[in-house]
């Protein structure tokens, strides 16, 4: 499942983004163009029954869920789909937090704002 | 054989935190010691000493974080307690992603460091103990002769000695006798323990 030049991602599975986010993440996982399946489940819960399913092929928890338990969600998250890429996007300030959030099961942490570039490399090279 | 001691490794090139880490890790009853850099520390660590590192992120010459992709290198299991005075996520994430086992940002509570050394040391405990038992597993599986291997993968696989005699060809009273040495080199009292012992060491 490799991105063609456009930046379009064929055939690729879907990205589940818990949590309603910020704008300007929003705009940037729109702008993973491609990715055709997008679901944006608004709590830890029901996130956690996607990240569960066979066509998962990814998982983005937003910058607002910053007050959640992340790192038992991620535990369990890992515990269903031990291969998932999972990315949490954090305050760059929150070094413990992300350090936390590794030791948890995250594939990578990113800050706040995400670039496009950041995020879409790493997303792309998760979903290959 | 007698297990070596752990040791908590303390590399930074700041004197006054050197020397103030050792001092706390000898008030806790651990026995550490410390390097100035990491070349000093590379030159004489041997992977086989077990306990856990206190490394410093920025160093000059090889940082922290080039001393681990060596360790790396070099198959190193001992769990990495990397700290720094200035970190930052992508620095944390580099850490955790290449192995760290925590990434502590100072200034720390003593306590703090202390809980995290106990944890590294119980880690590597565990882990030293959970690869001599695979050891063992192996150097029992290279004593095996090559068709006690078949019949070992055919009845791990939950094949009956009737079913593994027809694949082999032979009879089935072979396959007992090639059976019951397997059991026997291998030190299994029973098939499932066969099974959880081929587990241990499958990749």
């Amino acid at each position: 499942m490799n991105a063609n030049n456009n930046g379009e991602n064929k055939g690729v599975r879907t990205i589940i983004v818990a949590g309603q986010s910020s704008e300007r993440t929003h705009e940037v996982l729109r702008a993973l163009r491609g990715f055709t399946n997008v679901i944006w489940p608004t709590s830890l819960e029901s996130a956690l029954a996607q990240t569960g399913s066979k066509d998962a092929g990814c998982l983005v928890i937003a910058d607002d869920l910053r007050e959640e338990p992340i790192d038992e969600f991620l535990q369990e998250a890992r515990e269903l789909q031990r291969n998932l890429p999972i990315f949490v996007i954090t305050d760059p300030d929150d070094v413990a937090e992300a350090v936390s959030a590794m030791r948890h099961g995250a594939t990578a942490v990113i800050e706040i704002p995400p670039s496009y570039a950041a995020l879409c490399e790493e997303v792309t090279r998760a979903m290959q | 054989m007698k297990d070596m001691p752990q040791t908590v490794y303390v590399v930074d090139d700041d004197d006054a935190v050197r020397n103030s880490l050792r001092m706390l890790l000898k008030s806790a009853g651990v026995h550490a010691e410390a390097s100035a850099s990491a070349q000093e520390f590379l030159s004489s660590y041997e992977v086989s000493q077990p306990g856990c590192l206190v490394l410093d992120v920025r160093m000059p010459g090889m940082s922290g974080l080039e001393m681990q992709h060596e360790l790396n290198l070099r198959g190193a299991t001992i769990p990495v307690i990397f700290i720094t005075g200035h970190g930052d996520i992508p620095m944390a994430v580099e850490a955790m992603q290449h192995g760290a086992f925590d990434f502590l940002q100072k200034p720390f509570r003593d306590q703090e460091l202390l809980d995290r050394v106990q944890r590294a040391l119980a880690r590597d405990t565990e882990y030293r103990a959970r690869l001599r038992h695979t050891d063992r597993i192996r150097e029992r599986l290279a004593s095996l002769s090559p068709r006690e291997r078949e019949v070992l993968d055919l009845v791990t696989q939950g094949k009956a000695n009737k079913m593994v005699a027809g694949d082999l060809g032979v009879s089935q009273r072979t396959v007992e006798i090639h059976r019951a040495h397997v059991m026997q080199k291998m030190e299994a009292g029973s098939l499932a323990e066969l099974v959880r012992m081929m587990m241990a060491v499958s990749p």
